[in-house]
């Protein structure tokens, strides 16, 4: 068979690249995080963007899943089930970014048994906990009629009878009801781990948790019509190109937000030019991070618009998934572009700086005022490796669970 | 907070009166004034820190800035030339940022008013380097390197992994004897008392000098208190 053929190569594909990632991990677990490239001018980095990145693109799933019904969006139907797979995935993947990037991993118990809840990471912890469990339910409530069919012990024990199927609408209008909120606030509190920094007026800003908001509903959105592209074609889920045209329409509203947001959020900060905040936003426009930035603005929001905004474009896979595409890779940039451009900028700016933290080579300083961070080797194949362990769960899922909708269940 | 290694009673008395913490109440609130207008910037402070707490090669708890845009250059004000400089370490703040979003509260706020690190809690996400304004935490990121082959200072070396900082010298606080950068300096530019007790000589200071804290704006409140340089003109053109 060709496409057993194929899944065969693509699985053996991301379980190497899962394996290089863990043996790079193991190798950062011996050394420290002096194998990245992060120093103290520079704190954060990749792992951190990553996290962020997919805490957005677990959006797309809940809120397809959920604003679809609540507000009647009955077309999203057939590619619900698809959409909260691709939620659980994404804020697994979220969550397993976070630890990499801590110095003491054999100390994450730690969290659990000194929780300190004045820190916006405890709070984001929290809520990625409460998320993961609410999307694992979607999951479990959008195919239960299905594993009962099968006869599967994933059914529960629930049967496949009319009153099993009134509690399934039941479950999953409350479920809609909770989720939506809770995708609102998962965003939110990422935000805030970022927007409540006082020290770092690249990110001081209020509008920080509406931002992230849109940009998560802009990734998360190119990220669906992806994943819905290449299940429909293997076979996996079947839907019209009008639906296609419709998630064209949903990004593209989502675009302008972000770039509306994106456009406020410069403005405030440039206007009474003030260093605190001007300082960081006139690097980003004109400094060394400006090709990030133009790029983000370009290719992630203005190609994407143009490709989608008029006629019948947003209907044809190709330039819809070369939209979408380009709008999930642009607000990756975005997250990078925010994280560097808020941390790299000096919050005391007299020299000699702050101390970079690893022994500098004879004859050079161990101070630094600022720092071009760009990840080392470790840092780029730990993170492939955790993408590539989210493409794994994520095929898994696809292969395991009836992800097709019946047309008989939606009478 | 670093285990004390410290043979402080092994010192001369004569030593030992010269670091005497004078003018302490009953409950202690610590505080540090510098005085900007007899620092040298010799580096002094910084350097005996290091070997007092054993801070590791790349890393530093304190730091001399220069007043200005480059290192140890006078600047240029009101059609003269001025030269300061601005030593910074830990401000021990009232209301700090960094402890606020330590999501395992491995540093925190003491009673006497010191930011202390538990080493032994730290996660190491970096979350208090993120939110300091001072730029004054320094991580672990691998392992300590010493110009010796050996750990040397007065406590023990900090883990891998983890967050450290300027202690005020916890561990000479407790012998009732000042901070190593207080003593040491050459210029006498550094003073170390309680805030809590009426007479004591940072009072004085901060009251009779009109004291300002660094980035007072931001609320922080800290406990390190800035003397201004009273000679504003150092050089002519």
């Amino acid at each position: 068979m060709r496409q057993s053929h194929a899944r065969l190569i693509w699985v053996s594909l991301i379980s190497a690249g899962f394996l290089a990632g863990l043996g790079a991990w193991i190798y950062q677990l011996t050394q420290g995080l002096i194998v990245s490239n992060m120093r103290n001018p520079v704190m954060w980095g990749l792992y951190i963007t990553f996290f962020m990145f997919f805490v957005g693109l677990s959006a797309g799933g809940l809120i397809v899943a959920s604003a679809g019904r609540l507000f009647g969006g009955h077309r999203l139907k057939p590619i619900v089930r698809l959409a909260v797979v691709e939620a659980t995935v994404a804020v697994m993947l979220a969550a397993l970014f976070l630890v990499p990037d801590l110095g003491r991993p054999d100390r994450l118990w730690h969290l659990f048994r000194y929780p300190h809840w004045t820190s916006p990471l405890m709070w984001d912890i929290a809520i990625v906990i409460i998320y993961l469990i609410i999307s694992l339910l979607y999951v479990w409530v959008y195919t239960r009629a299905d594993h009962a069919q099968l006869g599967s012990r994933l059914a529960f024990g629930t049967g496949t009878s009319e009153a099993d199927s009134r509690r399934d609408e039941r479950m999953k209008a409350v479920l809609a009801g909770v989720g939506l909120p809770a995708a609102v606030l998962l965003h939110s509190i990422t935000a805030w781990i970022f927007g409540l920094q006082l020290s770092r007026g690249f990110w001081y800003t209020a509008i920080m948790a509406p931002l992230f908001i849109s940009s998560a509903l802009v990734s998360g959105t190119g990220l669906m019509i992806l994943l819905s592209l290449v299940a429909r074609r293997v076979k996996k889920i079947t839907f019209s190109d009008e639906l296609l045209g419709f998630l064209g329409k949903l990004l593209v509203t989502f675009i302008v937000v972000e770039a509306f947001l994106v456009f406020s959020d410069m403005l405030t900060a440039a206007y009474p030019g003030a260093e605190f905040e001007a300082g960081p936003m006139a690097r980003l426009l004109s400094g060394r991070y400006a090709p990030f930035f133009w790029f983000e603005i370009g290719a992630g929001l203005l190609i994407p618009f143009v490709i989608l905004v008029g006629g019948r474009r947003r209907f044809r896979p190709p330039w819809a998934a070369a939209a979408a595409a380009l709008a999930v890779v642009g607000i990756w940039v975005h997250r990078f572009n925010l994280v560097l451009n808020g941390l790299s900028y000096a919050t005391i700016t007299e020299p000699p700086g702050v101390a970079i933290g690893t022994a500098p080579a004879p004859g050079t300083t161990s101070f630094a005022l600022t720092q071009f961070y760009y990840p080392s080797w470790v840092e780029w194949i730990v993170a492939l490796g955790l993408l590539c362990l989210g493409a794994l769960l994520f095929t898994a899922a696809v292969v395991k669970l009836p992800l097709k909708e019946k047309a008989s269940q939606h009478a | 907070m670093p285990d004390k290694v410290s043979p402080i009673e092994a010192l001369p008395a004569a030593s030992r009166a010269f670091g005497e913490l004078r003018a302490v109440s009953a409950e202690p609130r610590w505080a540090m004034v510098v005085d900007l207008e007899r620092c040298i910037g010799c580096w002094s402070c910084c350097v005996i820190c290091k070997s007092e707490n054993n801070v590791p090669l790349g890393m530093w708890w304190n730091r001399i800035n220069t007043v200005g845009a480059a290192l140890d250059t006078p600047r240029e004000e009101h059609g003269g030339l001025a030269m300061h400089w601005m030593p910074l370490a830990c401000q021990h703040c009232e209301n700090p940022a960094c402890t606020k979003v330590c999501p395992v509260k491995a540093t925190y706020s003491r009673e006497d008013g010191l930011v202390v690190q538990d080493d032994e809690r730290c996660i190491g996400c970096r979350y208090c380097l993120v939110a300091c304004p001072y730029g004054v935490r320094v991580f672990n990121w691998g392992r300590p390197e010493y110009p010796v082959p050996f750990p040397m200072g007065m406590v023990e070396p900090r883990p891998v992994g983890t967050m450290e900082k300027c202690t005020f010298c916890i561990h000479r606080l407790s012998e009732g004897q000042v901070p190593s950068c207080i003593w040491s300096c050459p210029a006498q530019a550094r003073v170390f008392g309680d805030l809590n007790h009426p007479d004591s000589e940072v009072n004085r200071l901060i009251r009779e000098r009109a004291a300002f804290q660094l980035l007072e704006e931001r609320g922080t409140d800290p406990q390190v208190f800035y003397l201004p340089p009273r000679r504003k003109r150092g050089w002519e053109r």
